[in-house]
């Protein structure tokens, strides 16, 4: 059991630069005119350590240069290293660039499909013989697909880096997709879709997002449909795995306990001769959801009410992501320190968390809040949720509170940032949606340059509640009345 | 896999005895080679008993602080769920903070751009904060000052009581997952504290009172009964002199009560089923097993990683590749501190009955315990349990955390060496002797989580012909 709610907080920023002084208690010297008078002992203590300025923060550079490298090989393939050598480990992969967002009605979770069946068998082994070569070697193999990418990777000890290497190239450029497999992996992610519904977080975003995108992807979740799902065969993996995964769209990677140069060396060896298709076009944004719905998937058994609303919200490369990030900081991404966070669990105790999320990939994603509340109390949570919505286009962050929420960013962005592993997925995440590669030194000082009127600007037009979509996920026969206030309410099945 | 708790009583410290002499020689020469970074541990131990852990590692950008209280939810002897209940307590007030307002704590580390978060187990509760270098005397003072002076008014009790409500719900009610835990729990132990949901019953929550929360501090929020941990990017030595500073103050507990421990041996298999609306059903098995610490701890661990850790494992090939039974099968040995559970079980997929998977399941228990897994099998199964304790080095958190438990379980710290060492050690028979001693069928506890049936709709009544 955890305190906090544990929510997938975007990785940002930096640092309290206000004053560079000691942070413990020092005895303050009483200011001129305090002076307590002659005789009579003045009640003064030393300040407590929170009660000082805030240290400033020592700014390093997240990645050593040094341990960088960079090459792209004549058919178009990115290969990136980061040499770590503290510790005998590394993970490498693959990141096509393209992922579900570009599949077609009819296919629905064929990226999905295909990164699946993609870990069952390579070159010469099949699946089992595929997963002993990774397991005998205590390694992990992963192949995943988001909207944006199918990624493969894989981790392991650095003694073995050549076998798994090979298992690698194998997984990304020879993997088997035999018809045996996808069967099973058809019938499996069937399975998968059907258990999704089990989970009522998981429920409320499906059909939020169903509602907010119509006939886009985004309509359907990155599993797709158990239809469309049940008619893919190993073709249909082969058709995806060949349009996708190239070349000329694709990046080499490889972070940990190892040498560049012999790395760079072997990736030529093993991927320039490599030829593929062509980058298929970027996906279309979807459309601006016109009006609010609200939808109430009826779950008569659930004792927690599950909630999620929602509208349209911005791309990874919105010019406005920095301002964006920093509101929702300040509204509802930044723990206890958020808005949302303070009044409906802290003030109202109202739900164990509250969370809001701006998802951003290469086309706009959705803006939602989640969260989940007692039967009886959906009512009053909704009512504050908008209020909130309300206020923070009304009374934006300013003054203290936004100051707080930048030194949030600011001071976490290295902390995410430990590990070589998150560098490098940090780096990757700037290829995949081609941002400046300079952004991981940058990020703090243009977040510390953001100013009060640049975030006003950004929540009138980010945050629309008029519009903002409701799907409420519990007993219909309870929750129909609290919800009728928000407009007409679509009762559906899970 | 292991899920690893926490064991035994901490043993005596010394005031700032470097660990290395603490440490066992390895009994192998590791073939990975690199410095195991928890060499570095100094252990300095207070006046009043408190026990502190250093590791200084520069190379991070980041210094973990973490205060472990040995208490959980084993504890407990009055009201069940008290011991998470006052972990968010410590959240909600001091005497020099509360003037700051509401999470005026929380506040103050995240605006600095720190991750503070705090969890409660059977046997510990944990405080931390991972932050920025610069701001680690901020978060001793702040340790400091919630550890001397919290507050706990009935005001700020009342809503928060509601907020682990909804956190019981989030985590039981309305997961099919963690109620089939649950309810596993209860049904594997019946006199030992660990049968109660760490989360605490309801109906106890709301009789909670402040008076009763400080009593639960004045019993166990003692010196100590403490362990601080901090790695990372950092100077031990200014450090250690804050930590006096801060926490110096504390008291000592005389005596630090503990409940009874005995299990009553398990005679015959026990049963529970329940009955939720889900797409996929559950089937669980619980066995007793042993604490963290015993000698067969490594041995079950390895039958845990041949029974379900990847593709080629027996679980995955019976209930998956072989057959359309399940979604996802497991096995674990979780080792807490007075005690462990072996759990074997799967999630199925829609439709399937849970009798069925189950049968697969105990089959592929009772192959093990009549046939020692294969070599091929049991070096794999090392090798994933030797990847899993090098990989797992790499953030001062992580590191905080692997000193701290092992403290807290053994009052010292085990070397890479060591626990390297102890995998290697395991044999074939030691693997089937464990499934044979410690998973057999007289000591299981099942669950199953299906839907239930649909209502019986009566058959239409034929229509009477005329006659």
């Amino acid at each position: 059991m955890s305190r906090a709610w544990s929510c997938a907080a975007a990785a940002a920023p930096l640092v309290i630069a206000l004053c560079a002084c000691a942070s413990e208690p020092v005895a303050a010297p009483p200011a001129a005119g305090d002076s307590p008078a002659a005789g009579s002992p003045a009640p003064t203590r030393d300040p407590f350590a929170w009660e000082l300025p805030p240290v400033a923060a020592v700014e390093r550079p997240i990645v050593d240069a040094s341990r960088l490298h960079r090459e792209t090989l004549a058919n178009g393939l990115q290969v990136i290293v980061l040499e770590d050598r503290r510790l005998p480990e590394f993970t490498a992969g693959f990141v096509a660039l393209r992922g579900a967002a570009i599949e077609g009605t009819s296919e629905t979770g064929l990226a999905a499909f295909t990164a699946s069946l993609m870990e069952r068998g390579a070159g010469e082994r099949d699946a089992l013989a595929l997963a002993a070569a990774v397991d005998d070697l205590g390694a992990d193999l992963a192949v995943k697909a988001d909207w944006d990418t199918l990624r493969v990777s894989l981790s392991g000890l650095s003694r073995d880096f050549e076998p798994l290497l090979g298992v690698l190239i194998d997984v990304v450029m020879r993997p088997r997709l035999g018809e045996a497999d996808a069967v099973k992996v058809v019938a499996e992610q069937r399975a998968a879709l059907a258990q999704a519904q089990d989970d009522p977080a998981r429920l409320a975003l499906q059909h939020l997002m169903r509602t907010l995108y119509g006939a886009h992807r985004f309509a359907t979740p990155l599993g797709g449909t158990d239809a469309v799902v049940s008619g893919f065969d190993a073709g249909s993996a082969h058709a995806f795995h060949s349009r996708v995964v190239t070349p000329a769209s694709g990046i080499l990677w490889v972070a940990g306990d190892v040498d560049a140069r012999a790395f760079l060396a072997r990736a030529k060896r093993a991927f320039g001769g490599w030829r593929g298709a062509d980058p298929v076009p970027l996906p279309e944004a979807p459309p601006i959801p016109e009006k609010r719905r609200v939808v109430l998937v009826d779950r008569p058994a659930l004792r927690q009410a599950q909630i999620a609303i929602g509208h349209e919200g911005i791309a990874r490369t919105d010019p406005r992501r920095l301002e964006a990030q920093l509101l929702n900081t300040a509204f509802g991404a930044g723990g206890f320190s958020s808005r949302l966070m303070n009044r409906i669990r802290a003030q109202e105790g109202l739900t164990y968390g509250v969370y809001a999320q701006l998802s951003q990939y290469r086309v706009p994603g959705p803006f939602v809040i989640s969260t989940f509340t007692r039967i009886p109390e959906v009512g009053r949570l909704l009512a504050s949720a908008f209020d909130e919505m309300e206020r923070v286009r009304t009374d934006p962050p300013a003054g203290i509170e936004l100051e707080r929420a930048r030194s949030l960013r600011t001071g976490s962005y290295p902390l995410a940032l430990e590990t070589t592993e998150a560098v490098m997925a940090a780096l990757l995440d700037l290829e995949v949606y081609g941002l400046p590669r300079d952004t991981l030194d940058t990020y703090r000082p243009r977040m510390r340059g953001i100013s009060a009127d640049q975030v006003a600007q950004t929540a009138l037009s980010l945050v629309h509640p008029e519009r903002a979509t409701i799907v409420v996920v519990g007993p219909a026969k309870v929750l129909l009345e609290p919800l009728s206030s928000y407009g007409a309410v679509e009762v559906v099945a899970p | 896999m292991r899920v690893r708790a926490f064991a035994r009583s901490l043993l005596a410290a010394l005031a700032l005895v470097p660990l290395g002499a603490a440490f066992a020689a390895g009994e192998r020469e590791r073939d990975v080679k690199f410095e195991d970074p928890a060499l570095r541990t100094k252990v300095m131990t207070l006046a009043n008993g408190l026990t502190v852990l250093t590791l200084e590692d520069h190379a991070t950008p980041a210094v973990s602080l973490q205060v472990w209280v040995k208490v959980g939810s084993g504890d407990e002897s009055r009201f069940t769920g008290i011991a998470h209940l006052f972990e968010h307590m410590m959240f909600l007030g001091s005497k020099n903070l509360s003037a700051l307002g509401p999470e005026a704590y929380t506040k103050l580390v995240e605006e600095r751009g720190g991750r503070i978060n705090a969890y409660t187990s059977r046997d510990v509760t944990v405080y931390f904060e991972d932050v920025a270098p610069e701001h680690l005397p901020l978060m001793i003072a702040l340790e400091g000052e919630r550890f001397a002076n919290l507050e706990v008014t009935e005001d700020a009790l009342r809503a928060e009581r509601q907020v682990v409500m909804e956190e019981r719900r989030l985590r039981t009610d309305n997961d099919p997952e963690g109620l089939a835990f649950e309810t596993l729990m209860g049904l594997t132990y019946q006199a030992h504290p660990y049968r109660v949901p760490t989360v605490g019953w309801q109906s106890d929550l709301e009789k909670v009172s402040a008076a009763d929360c400080q009593a639960f501090w004045d019993t166990y929020y003692a010196a100590n009964n403490l362990v601080i941990a901090i790695a990372g990017a950092f100077d031990a030595e200014a450090t250690l002199a804050l930590v006096e500073r801060h926490f110096g103050g504390l008291r000592r507990a005389a005596t630090i009560p503990r409940n009874p421990q005995e299990e009553p041996e398990q005679d015959g298999e026990r049963r529970a089923v329940a009955h939720v609306p889900v797409q996929a059903p559950i089937v669980l098995a619980g066995f007793p097993a042993p604490p963290t610490g015993h000698p067969d701890s490594d041995a079950l661990d390895i039958a845990a990683n041949v029974l379900a850790n990847g593709r080629n494992s027996r679980l995955y090939r019976a209930l998956v590749f072989d057959a359309p039974l399940a979604l996802e099968p497991q096995a674990f040995y979780w080792e807490l501190q007075r005690a462990g559970i072996f759990i074997a079980g799967a999630t199925l997929r829609p439709g399937v009955e849970p009798a069925a998977a189950e049968q697969v399941i105990f089959g592929e228990l009772a192959k093990l315990a009549a046939e020692p897994p294969s070599a091929n099998e049991l070096k794999r199964a090392k090798r994933a349990l030797e990847v899993a304790w090098i990989r797992g080095q790499g953030s001062a958190h992580a590191l905080a955390s692997r000193v701290a438990q092992d403290y807290v379980a053994y009052g010292r710290i085990e070397t890479l060496d060591e626990k390297l060492a102890a995998i290697a050690r395991v044999t074939p028979a030691e693997v089937q002797r464990v499934v044979a001693q410690y998973l057999a069928p007289n000591r299981r506890s099942v669950v199953q989580v299906f839907p239930p049936a649909p209502p019986q709709v009566p058959a239409p009544v034929a229509a009477e012909s005329r006659p």
